[in-house]
């Protein structure tokens, strides 16, 4: 039997771009990278501590930092440190992703189901507008644009999710955003006052 | 006028960026996940070599990490990844020195094409592999410019950025290195 002819091509426009490499690379770059971020992470926000406490989520700690980072600079008063360290530091969510509408039809939504989790950010949100006029103005504004651009990450997300169901990356990024909220938010109840003055 | 599809992958992208600057590694690995296939590319053909072109595009997505703050969320990001990538080839070939480089061609008179790169083609029809091959066995710098220009479809303009030579320099490259194919890949009878 013979073999179809290769294609044969005119133009070196058309080789293609992409070649995929011989081995995934992402494992051994992503350690690198977090091995990278960490001194890193330590001077943007020296108040945490050269040690880095193993109870943290894996990624948590670059994005604490780097959050604390921007809220730092606008959030006068507020220990980095005591929010990152706070015992009550907030309660990882679980995404579920499920399929609704009739048979054939609807979509495809991810949502966040563990109950004290949903409890927790319902609270903070509920309190968020009485917090946030206990802040000075240029800490508000940055606080609303903080919110803003998460829950517009989150629509994006969910959107892709929508697309792509089963995709574990975008599942965990949109754990990860919800996390960055509930860090925002709670920092900003740090910052008002604590959890007692709701 | 940006299609709407297309704009939307642009925002969904700078959103990535967004996140990954702020420290969020799943976000960088979507983006290292969409854009490694032309970034290995690029280093392979300008390596020649698979473990070499790996470990540059490894090196790229690196470097763009530490880099990300810089770079500004409404150009390419493909591009400015192509652009790291080909610094790092071309610190990497520097340090080897393994090969030495051929003088940088002054762009004479009659020598620029007037084709823009995209438009130039072969005469036959040929494989695949045949002109990989081929493109494989230019002289570092002809090569550069052809898989910058022929192939990625930059600019005289963007491919001598990219490669820190007059863009005169690019053009000549890129001709020597058709002249090159040409002459590889073209039975003499058929040229005139």
């Amino acid at each position: 039997m013979n073999d179809p002819a290769p294609p044969k091509i005119t133009r070196l426009s058309e080789l293609p771009r992409e070649i995929a490499p011989p081995h995934d690379g992402w494992p051994a770059l992503e350690a690198r990278l977090r091995e990278s971020r960490r001194p890193q992470a330590a001077v943007e926000a020296p108040q945490s501590g050269g040690a880095t406490p193993a109870r943290y989520r894996r990624p948590q700690l670059m994005r604490i930092v780097s959050l604390a980072a921007v809220l730092a600079a606008v959030l006068v008063g507020v220990s980095i440190d005591r929010w990152i360290l706070s015992p009550a530091h907030p309660i990882p969510p679980s995404v579920t992703i499920q399929h609704v509408g009739s048979s054939g039809g609807g979509m495809t939504v991810a949502y966040v189901t563990d109950p004290r989790y949903v409890r927790e950010r319902e609270a903070l949100l509920r309190s968020l507008n009485v917090r946030l006029a206990k802040l000075p103005p240029p800490t508000r504004k940055k606080v609303l644009q903080s919110l803003a651009t998460i829950h517009q990450s989150m629509q994006q997300i969910q959107q892709a999710l929508g697309r792509e169901p089963g995709n574990a990356l975008l599942q965990e990024l949109l754990i990860d955003t919800y996390q960055d909220e509930m860090q925002v938010l709670s920092t900003v109840q740090e910052a008002s006052g604590g959890a007692g003055e709701t | 006028m940006v299609p709407a599809a297309q704009s939307d992958c642009i925002e969904w992208e700078a959103s990535l960026v967004q996140r990954a600057r702020g420290g969020d590694v799943r976000a960088f690995e979507r983006l290292y996940r969409d854009h490694i296939g032309s970034v290995y590319g690029l280093c392979l053909r300008m390596t020649r070599d698979p473990a070499a072109a790996e470990d540059c595009a490894q090196e790229a997505f690196f470097n763009a990490w530490r880099a990300l703050e810089r770079f500004e969320t409404r150009s390419s990001l493909g591009t400015w990844l192509h652009r790291i990538a080909v610094n790092v080839v071309l610190n990497r070939r520097r340090k080897r020195a393994a090969q030495v480089e051929l003088p940088p061609l002054a762009a004479g008179p009659g020598e620029e094409p007037a084709d823009p790169p995209e438009e130039w083609t072969l005469d036959t029809p040929i494989e695949v592999h045949e002109i990989e091959t081929a493109v494989g066995d230019l002289p570092d710098g002809a090569r550069d410019a052809l898989v910058l220009c022929g192939i990625y479809g930059y600019s005289h303009g963007e491919a001598s950025q990219m490669l820190g030579i007059a863009e005169g320099t690019c053009k000549a490259q890129l001709h020597r290195a058709r002249a090159l194919l040409r002459a590889r890949l073209e039975p003499e009878s058929q040229r005139l």
